[in-house]
């Protein structure tokens, strides 16, 4: 068991964002690249949005592990709902203030006031789609003011069009959407992670028909993928331990494909 | 932990939901053309009897012209009795006395068979059963029958007669012997040989009626002395035969 060929890209498809596992695909790259030039424009709000599962917490991430070494750069990746706590907690996290008490919007652009960055400190908020409207009026204030520069993540959902929220409809200069993958760029993003981390028996296995039907069954959704894979490689894992013959090393099975799928529960058998 | 046994049973069950479609999709193809083939078949099957029922009607069809052709067929009256208790009895049925009159037509209607089953000797008895019908005719029909009830044979012979006085055609003549010797006026048919071989004594069957009507009526001797005179004359095979079979004594 300690030597199957299996556990590692087990774990290389664990869903954790991790700055270090981001994967380039040329779209994605493309896009990042947009993001991280707008970044540097004088604009208020840069809005990241797109289906669940498209790659809009890690290309957050990403931004904040590459500027962080430049520039102020506060991360909320766990909504603060509360308004007080928000308030409070970037007083703390972008000018240093410690204070357990709650501070209001005034004293918190007095503060910002007082501190003088060379550039502007970015905060980046993850799934804002969670936030109050309270609080997105008071993100508002704070923007215009120039105070900080957010970049928020929402998810697009059939039922609403995001842009066309009234919170952001007029105060968002840039705005990016990131779309599901292809199959090549699933294939890309597959083979691409399991050679970094020197899995070149098993990514040789993934030929395009797989892909094929990996695509299909995650609708190019990044999680998903990552499920269907992690579930995948456990499969062929029990296989190399119980019955070695069932597995061809040269091509994953789609019925094994298709197993992964049900237990994951993409596939409703 | 992977439940693999678990999940494998559960990735058959979703090949199997998953591959019914298809099944049901072969299955119609292979279906198709076999259900077409066994429609053709039994539409193959079905239009003999079409035919049949066509030829059936083709050789049915014919049967009343002989009867308007014949002239002794009496089918326009029989039709008229055979509708009315029909409507009698559609239009009258609360009514006791129309039920009667319809129950006697019915009745009456059963004794008279039909007359295109009838040979032509019985239509005589069929003018008598008429009148009887008649009466009760009569009243529940607004129209009057067009049918004339009669012997038309009579009729006809009794016209033909009417004619040879006036024209003494002997063909006519010999017509009216032989339909007299025919239905066994043999007296008749005596007179009429008679007078067409005084008007032409050439006619070989006028002879022969003549000598075959005095046998019938028992003047042997006198038809055996009128066909060695007409032997004599025209040396007539026909008349020889009868002479010879005369003298024999098994004349008919």
């Amino acid at each position: 068991m300690e030597h199957s060929l299996f556990l590692k890209p087990k774990e290389l498809f664990i869903d954790v964002v991790n700055p270090r596992d981001y994967v380039q695909i040329d779209s994605v790259s493309h896009m990042y690249q947009n993001l991280k030039t707008s970044v540097q424009k004088p604009l208020k709000m840069i809005l990241l949005y797109g289906r669940p599962g498209t790659g809009k917490s890690m290309l957050l991430h990403k931004l904040h592990h590459d500027l962080s070494k430049h520039q102020k750069v506060f991360m909320v990746d766990i909504p603060i709902i509360d308004e007080d706590d928000f308030l409070r907690v970037l007083a703390q996290k972008i000018y240093g203030y410690v204070n357990r008490e709650a501070i209001t919007l005034t004293y918190f652009l007095e503060l910002a006031s007082a501190v003088n960055y060379p550039q502007t400190p970015i905060v980046l908020l993850d799934e804002a789609q969670l936030y109050s409207s309270a609080l997105m009026e008071k993100i508002r204030l704070i923007s215009d003011a120039r105070a900080l520069k957010f970049v928020i993540t929402l998810h697009k959902t059939d039922d609403e069009d995001i842009i066309a929220k009234e919170h952001f409809q007029t105060r968002i200069w840039e705005s990016i959407e990131l779309q599901n993958a292809t199959p090549d760029e699933l294939k890309i993003y597959i083979q691409k992670k399991l050679l970094k981390s020197n899995c070149f028996d098993v990514a040789n296995m993934i030929n395009d028909k797989n892909i094929k039907i990996i695509s299909k069954l995650t609708k190019g959704n990044y999680r998903n993928a990552n499920k269907l894979m992690f579930s995948l490689f456990s499969l062929y894992a029990w296989f190399e331990e119980h019955n070695p013959r069932k597995i061809n090393y040269n091509a994953l099975k789609p019925k094994y494909i298709e197993m992964a799928a049900i237990h994951t529960g993409l596939i409703r058998a | 932990m992977l439940d693999i046994p678990s999940l494998e049973r559960r990735w058959l069950k979703y090949k199997i939901k998953r591959s019914l479609p298809y099944i049901a999709l072969v299955i119609a193809i292979l279906m198709i053309p076999s259900i077409i083939i066994i429609s053709l078949k039994t539409n193959n099957n079905a239009v003999p009897p079409q035919t049949d029922k066509k030829i059936i009607q083709k050789k049915v069809q014919p049967m009343p012209t002989p009867i308007n052709e014949a002239p002794m067929v009496l089918e326009p009256s029989m039709q008229f009795v055979q509708s009315l208790p029909l409507s009698t009895s559609a239009t009258t049925v609360s009514s006791p006395s129309a039920l009667k009159t319809s129950t006697k037509i019915a009745t009456s209607q059963k004794s008279i068979p039909s007359l295109t089953t009838l040979p032509s000797s019985q239509t005589k008895q069929m003018t008598t059963s008429l009148p009887v019908i008649a009466p009760i005719i009569q009243p529940s029909s607004t129209n009057k029958p067009s049918t004339i009830n009669r012997d038309t044979a009579a009729f006809d012979i009794h016209e033909i007669e009417e004619r040879f006085k006036n024209n003494s055609n002997p063909h006519l003549g010999l017509y009216i012997a032989r339909y007299h010797y025919d239905h066994g006026n043999y007296s008749e048919a005596y007179n009429y040989a008679l007078k067409t071989n005084a008007i032409n004594n050439t006619i070989e069957e006028s002879w022969l009626i003549f000598a075959k009507s005095l046998i019938k009526l028992g003047k042997t001797d006198q038809a055996k002395k009128t066909l060695q005179l007409y032997i004599s004359q025209s040396n007539s095979d026909s008349a020889r035969s009868l002479l010879e079979s005369l003298e024999k004594g098994d004349s008919k």
